[in-house]
């Protein structure tokens, strides 16, 4: 290869979560984080903790890493328990500074622009009308609930037309019911 | 995860029997050669709004796809749901099909841990004492809601 990646920045940008106070433990997590070591940076959190313990805690990670911060906060969410969660996404600019061998060294810089992910979890209740709010101990029920474990009035398969809450999960079991008939229930079982 | 079934495949052949606590490493790693094969994801919920993203569809006809359901479609709403690799395409669509809607379109995002299935086979059932197992394992995924936001 004759050209070379020395250098990665992120550009600044402002916070995802404009209300949070500041000094709120932030967890860059990179390509080549070790959840292992990025676990043991948040214990405060983790840690029951008296009242002096870390509340919120903030991961955020960008291009390649993005699915690492997902399962970073997901380990967390399972270690603490109760955490609210609330998960935004943007694009995020970076700079790439590369330096090129074939004959005399020349730099090049390039700017890109990648996914990125900040998953705000907290210990304190947030705003539920937030986009990308999620409650505590929804864990894998994303999945789960959504196949019927509470039967709804199928009747609710027209949308109101209503402002819809965050919840469009529990609209959307819903329509699933509505639209699969009782099939879907049934079938689970086996 | 130990069962009993180690002895059999145990990697110290001289002391099978009297190194139980070998018996968790001869399950995960033995001289027999066993086939992993995943098994799909345990199959979710699809309503006509659901777009389950993958790695080896096309991007830009799953993103198609997806300004289709919200365009033409009438729907007001999709879920774009990505799991373990494909999470990053799927927050590349929302985000692009938000970049594309001027601002119209506003995602939110959840997270979920699913579980998944791996099925170990041993390659060769004559010889081998192995029998065949399941592991599970974690894997993360997202689920954004990409909507209008109601007046």
């Amino acid at each position: 290869k004759e050209h070379c990646k020395i250098l990665r920045t992120e550009e600044d940008s402002p916070s995802p979560f404009p209300g949070l106070a500041s000094g709120v433990l932030e967890m860059r997590v990179k390509e080549g984080s070790k959840i292992r070591n990025l676990m043991g940076g948040v214990g405060g959190v983790a840690g029951s903790g008296g009242a002096g313990g870390l509340r919120q805690v903030v991961f955020t990670g960008s291009g390649r890493a993005v699915t690492k911060t997902i399962t970073c906060a997901e380990i967390m969410k399972r270690k603490v328990g109760s955490l609210h969660q609330l998960t935004k996404l943007r694009y995020k600019g970076v700079k790439e500074v590369w330096e090129s061998h074939d004959g005399g060294a020349s730099e090049m810089t390039v700017h890109r622009t990648v996914p990125s992910i900040s998953i705000l979890l907290s210990k304190d209740p947030l705003d539920p009308r937030e986009p990308g709010y999620q409650p505590p101990e929804t864990l894998s029920a994303l999945w789960e609930e959504r196949e019927g474990a509470d039967p709804q009035p199928p009747a609710a398969f027209k949308r109101p037309a209503g402002p819809p809450a965050f919840g469009g999960y529990p609209d959307c079991k819903r329509a699933c019911l509505g639209e699969g008939g009782g099939v879907v229930l049934p079938s689970l079982s086996g | 995860m130990n069962d009993g079934r180690a002895p059999g495949a145990a990697v110290l052949p001289q002391n099978p029997l009297t190194s139980p606590s070998g018996g968790l490493q001869s399950v995960e790693m033995d001289p027999v050669e066993y086939t992993l094969r995943k098994r799909l994801p345990r199959k979710l919920p699809k309503r006509r709004n659901d777009v389950y993203v993958n790695m080896k569809t096309d991007f830009r006809a799953q993103l198609a796809r997806c300004q289709k359901l919200l365009e033409g479609g009438g729907h007001r709403e999709i879920c774009v749901h990505g799991l373990g690799l494909a999470i990053n395409r799927a927050i590349n669509i929302a985000l692009q099909l938000q970049a594309s809607s001027q601002g119209a379109l506003q995602l939110a995002a959840n997270t979920s841990t699913v579980e998944l299935v791996d099925d170990l086979e041993p390659d060769d059932p004559d010889e081998a004492p192995g029998e065949p197992m399941t592991r599970t394992r974690n894997n993360s995924a997202i689920h954004i809601k990409v909507y209008y936001p109601s007046p």
